[in-house]
């Protein structure tokens, strides 16, 4: 550091230095004062600036709420659903949705929904079902039902609302064995919504862990990873998958084959991510402050994890959203194609499994409902992470 | 090029059609079908078929379809001669059969015992064609006939001892061909053709040897070779593999009806290839006027429905199994602990009773088929009701009662039973993962058997390597459907009923030893299966009806109290989408693989389409 020279000092060889000291005030923010907003702005942190320029995009945030909703309703799936999702109701087989009705012949008796009756039509071989609109099956609210295990573990049997015992409920009508479609959809959400999430953690471990290997060390380490990397992207994933999930013993517990297929879609999927990183820490390598860093003695995984992936992590967070839909949507098809989760784990995936045949199509068309959370599922990560990303780089 | 190739291809066949119409007409002496005992009506002869399949390999269902066999059931099924003029059975040691005068291949050369003698002498003895020699139905307590030649027209096949299997061999849907076209097949034959053609042709075939070649392009029951000539109602016209394979009228069939006029009605019967999930949904649109294959009940509502539009009706023919779906335990499987459970009567037993197979009829079959054990239909002469309700009853008590005697009596912290090698009695049932309807039915059963400590796990494969893993003993317990003769008299063979073939799922080694006639496999160590061979060896040397009921009564009786295999719901029904221009198919009728071959019980050939 160079002292400036300027009028003040005295000139060389002439008597010793006054001492002097200003008397003013010292004013950090002489040079500019900022009003209150600009304050408010330029002291915020990057995380409340992130969330001023996410609040400004309003789907995203709409899109944010629905997704925290459905991953509560995921902690309560069972007492959400009127019914265990596996109970088999045998003499109420595809019956298609019913209606949920607040007023009786004029007369209000809060909801409730008719009675059915069965007939089996032996002409087209069809169970047909007609509403018995004298009897109304009134609905009771934070009720017990069917007793279930909450997450396996715990034994209760309340539920939100119930119907009673043996009479039909069907909001979003029954399958081929006579199980409720509501039921199912809710617990299949469990399973697709977490497998995703779980599926990104492992991806996103292995992408941060392997790229900034990469990106940090280059030369033969890099080299390595890409060739590897290269040549995971270039196998086509729908036989790899059926590969992978073809060598999982049938006798494992559906819990197990659950966890191994999400490991198979994070294992999968973290090559895009490591290039991502790869290619960010090669330019902040360069950076003096790592330089600085090094210098101090860091070691390689400090540096890594404390100066370089703190850089953009905003960034990851933002693609990792992106992702997650693809996670979800990668259960589904393996699922759908009956190679993922299989009964009696239930996912939309196994459900649309069972959807598809021309007979549903045609006759129960009510089976493609988890078709419909999918696609908003789907659409609001989309919208989510679109949200994100722009907020992410609050200083542009 | 392609185009090129058409040409010469179509010229060739109008040539080949050209040469044949010379040659063309009904045997001298037809067989004559008798219209109104038949409940048939007079038809116009044209117009084609139009059928879906979904793989190459569904050819061989115009031979069962078509029907036409030496001797081949009637409506009660009784044998008569179709093929033949007549047979004379000397009390089933000889058979003397009698051919037609006239009786012309579809490319028009003589059908005579030559055929007969040709197969026998070059091919049935020649040990490159034949590795193991004649066929087993050939064989009376060991020995091989002695086939005597007495002219152009006559043959005579005789044993020593009784040989009940023959004629039944004959009229099989996959029947036992004791005849070849010799005139055609003789180019490809080692002792007939000249030796540097031959060679050349198997050096551009690219097969191995002239076997190979004799074998690729005389195959019967297969009709892949559009130039091999039949004795069937149409003849494949179209080289395969094929998207759109064309069957023509056989110009010299043997049938005609009452009228005189020559069957069969149809000129033309046309297989258009189609995924077999979406032949279903192409049927209820109309685009196949006959159509059973690939069809299933639970698509009946679907097809019930577009009805009108199609242009079609549905029929509901009872299915001629024995049981819609089995489960076979392995009894031979390489798993000792499985193995030794399965050998125990009471396990099988439990595992029968420990279903309810109540709910599964309502909610897979409507509630229209019948619990029962894999065993007879009520309206074969053989039926009986302990044969049929044999350890089916829904009994949880009694299951756990007999697990528990059976040496399972722990369980784990999970309720699941533990074998008594210590590991968890967890069962995977492998499948041929064809049918929606087979993982349905498993997952009710996984449930049920909760109930008595045994865990289910599905494992679907698919029908080849299921096949391949069976005969191993690699599985644990497999699905497959019921016994293919629901609906079986006296006469027919009972060998569904004991070990004969490495491909039963229930005993694949005991079933090999017979099969290889000790060289492979294992010789059955349970005295109740020793027993059933044994009867199955009796039955082919029984002199008369009643013997041949005795026997089939006491395999019945052991192999349904034995629980053998673990029969589900019988008596389903087959939907058939019959276009409304199609005349001649019966309203009702029996959906079986044998004895009513499908649709060849009901005549296809009598089938014709009204303007």
């Amino acid at each position: 550091m160079s002292i400036q020279s300027g009028s003040s000092m005295p000139e060389e060889g002439t008597s010793e230095l006054p001492h002097f000291v200003s008397k003013e005030t010292f004013d950090l923010k002489s040079v500019e004062k900022l009003t209150p907003e600009q304050e408010k702005i330029y002291f915020a942190s990057q995380l409340t600036l992130m969330w001023w320029k996410f609040k400004r995009h309003r789907v995203a945030v709409w899109s944010g709420i629905f997704l925290l909703l459905l991953y509560t309703s995921v902690l309560f799936s069972e007492f959400l659903s009127p019914w265990n999702y596996q109970t088999r109701h045998s003499k109420h087989i595809y019956v298609p949705p019913q209606s949920v009705h607040l007023f009786h012949k004029g007369s209000f008796v809060g909801p409730f929904v008719y009675d059915l009756k069965r007939k089996l039509n032996l002409e087209t071989m069809q169970r047909e079902y007609t509403v018995n609109d004298k009897k109304p099956v009134k609905l009771s609210f934070f009720c017990s039902g069917e007793k279930y295990h909450w997450f396996g573990l715990i034994a209760a049997d309340n539920h939100l609302v119930c119907a009673p015992k043996g009479k039909p409920f069907y909001v979003l009508g029954t399958d081929r064995l006579g199980r409720d479609m509501l039921s199912r959809i809710l617990q299949g959400a469990r399973i697709s919504l977490t497998i995703g999430l779980i599926g990104i953690s492992v991806s996103f471990v292995l992408g941060i862990v392997i790229g900034g290997a990469a990106g940090y060390y280059g030369g033969w380490v890099d080299m390595i990873v890409q060739r590897v990397i290269e040549v995971l992207q270039s196998i086509p994933t729908i036989p790899l998958w059926l590969t992978l999930s073809a060598i999982m013993p049938p006798s494992w517990s559906p819990i197990l084959i659950y966890f191994g297929i999400t490991v198979i879609l994070g294992l999968l999927d973290w090559t895009g991510l490591a290039r991502a990183v790869r290619s960010k820490l090669l330019s902040l390598r360069e950076e003096d402050y790592v330089l600085a860093a090094r210098l101090i003695g860091a070691k390689p995984s400090r540096i890594i994890g404390r100066h370089l992936v703190p850089g953009f992590m905003s960034h990851l967070i933002a693609s990792a959203t992106i992702t997650i839909p693809t996670m979800i949507l990668g259960e589904t098809a393996l699922s759908f194609l009956g190679l993922g989760l299989r009964e009696p784990i239930t996912s939309w995936g196994v459900l649309l499994n069972e959807a598809q045949s021309i007979n549903v199509v045609a006759v129960f068309p009510w089976l493609m409902l988890p078709v419909v959370p999918v696609i908003f599922v789907i659409i609001a990560f989309n919208f989510l992470g679109d949200g994100l990303r722009d907020a992410a780089d609050p200083y542009k | 090029m392609t185009s090129n190739m058409k040409t010469i291809f179509s010229s060739a066949a109008a040539l080949l059609m050209l040469a044949t119409t010379a040659f063309a007409g009904a045997p001298d002496e037809p067989r004559q079908l008798d219209f109104d005992n038949l409940e048939k009506e007079i038809g116009k002869r044209g117009g084609s078929l139009k059928m879906l399949m979904a793989k190459p390999k569904d050819v061989r269902w115009m031979t069962v379809y078509s029907g036409a066999r030496l001797v081949a059931y009637d409506e009660t099924f009784q044998l008569m001669p179709d093929l033949l003029k007549s047979v004379d059975n000397d009390s089933n040691k000889s058979f003397t059969l009698h051919l037609r005068k006239g009786h012309k291949w579809s490319d028009g050369q003589p059908f005579t015992t030559e055929d007969f003698r040709y197969w026998w002498e070059d091919v049935a003895q020649n040990e490159a064609l034949s590795k193991g020699g004649p066929p087993r139905e050939l064989l009376a307590a060991g020995k091989l006939p002695k086939v005597e030649i007495i002219d152009s027209h006559t043959i005579r096949y005789s044993w020593d001892t009784v040989n009940p299997l023959f004629l039944t061999a004959l009229a099989g849907a996959r029947p036992m061909y004791i005849y070849m076209p010799s005139h055609f097949l003789k180019q490809y034959h080692e002792k007939y053709a000249d030796a540097g053609k031959l060679a050349a042709l198997v050096e551009s075939e690219k097969v191995q040897n002239w076997a190979s070649l004799h074998k690729r392009f005389g195959r019967q029951y297969r009709p892949e070779n559009p130039a091999m000539p039949t004795l069937q109602a149409w003849m494949n016209t179209t080289k395969l593999p094929s998207e759109r394979i064309v069957f023509k009228r056989n110009p010299n069939y043997h049938r005609v009806d009452s009228e005189g006029t020559q069957l069969p009605y149809l000129d033309e019967v046309i297989l258009n290839m189609a995924s077999s999930s979406i032949i279903a949904a192409k049927a209820g649109t109309g685009e196949s006027d006959l159509q059973a294959r690939y069809v299933r009940f639970d698509n009946y509502a679907f097809l019930k429905k577009g009805a009108e539009d199609g242009g079609y009706k549905v029929l509901l023919w009872p299915s001629g199994r024995g049981s819609e779906m089995t489960l076979l335990p392995n009894l031979n499987t390489k798993d000792e602990g499985f193995r030794n459970a399965f050998q125990d009567v009471r396990v099988r037993r439990a595992l029968s009773m420990g279903m309810d197979r109540g709910e599964i009829n309502e909610a897979i079959f409507f509630g229209l088929g019948r619990e029962a054990s894999n065993s007879v239909l009520p309206s074969s002469p053989l039926f009986k009701d302990e044969y049929a309700d044999a350890w089916i009853e829904y009994d949880v008590d009694q299951a756990n009662e007999l697990l528990d005697e059976a040496g399972f009596d722990k369980r784990n912290d999970d309720g699941v039973r533990l074998m008594p090698d210590g590991r968890p009695f967890e069962i995977i049932v492998e499948t041929a993962g064809e049918q929606s309807q087979e993982t349905d039915i498993l997952q009710l059963i996984t449930d049920h058997w909760k109930d008595i400590g045994v865990k289910l796990f599905v494992k679907p494969s698919q029908r080849d390597i299921l096949r391949g893993r069976v005969s191993n003993g690699e599985t644990v317990m497999s699905t497959w459907q019921g016994l293919n003769r629901g609906l079986a008299t006296p006469e027919m063979n009972p060998e569904e009923l004991a070990p004969v073939s490495p491909v039963q799922g229930q005993w694949p080694s005991w079933g090999n030893y017979l099969a290889s006639k000790g060289a492979a496999g294992e010789k059955p160590t349970l005295p109740e299966v020793a027993r059933l061979s044994e009867l199955y060896q009796q039955w082919r040397g029984a002199a008369d009806y009643d013997e041949q009921s005795r026997i089939w009564h006491e395999m019945l009786s052991i192999f349904t109290d034995q629980v053998y295999s673990i029969g589900i719901v019988s008596g389903g029904l087959q939907p058939i989408v019959v276009s409304n221009k199609l005349r001649n198919v019966p309203e009702e009728g029996i959906w079986s693989f044998e004895p009513t071959l499908y649709f060849g019980q009901y005549l296809p050939d009598t089938f014709w389409l009204e303007e």
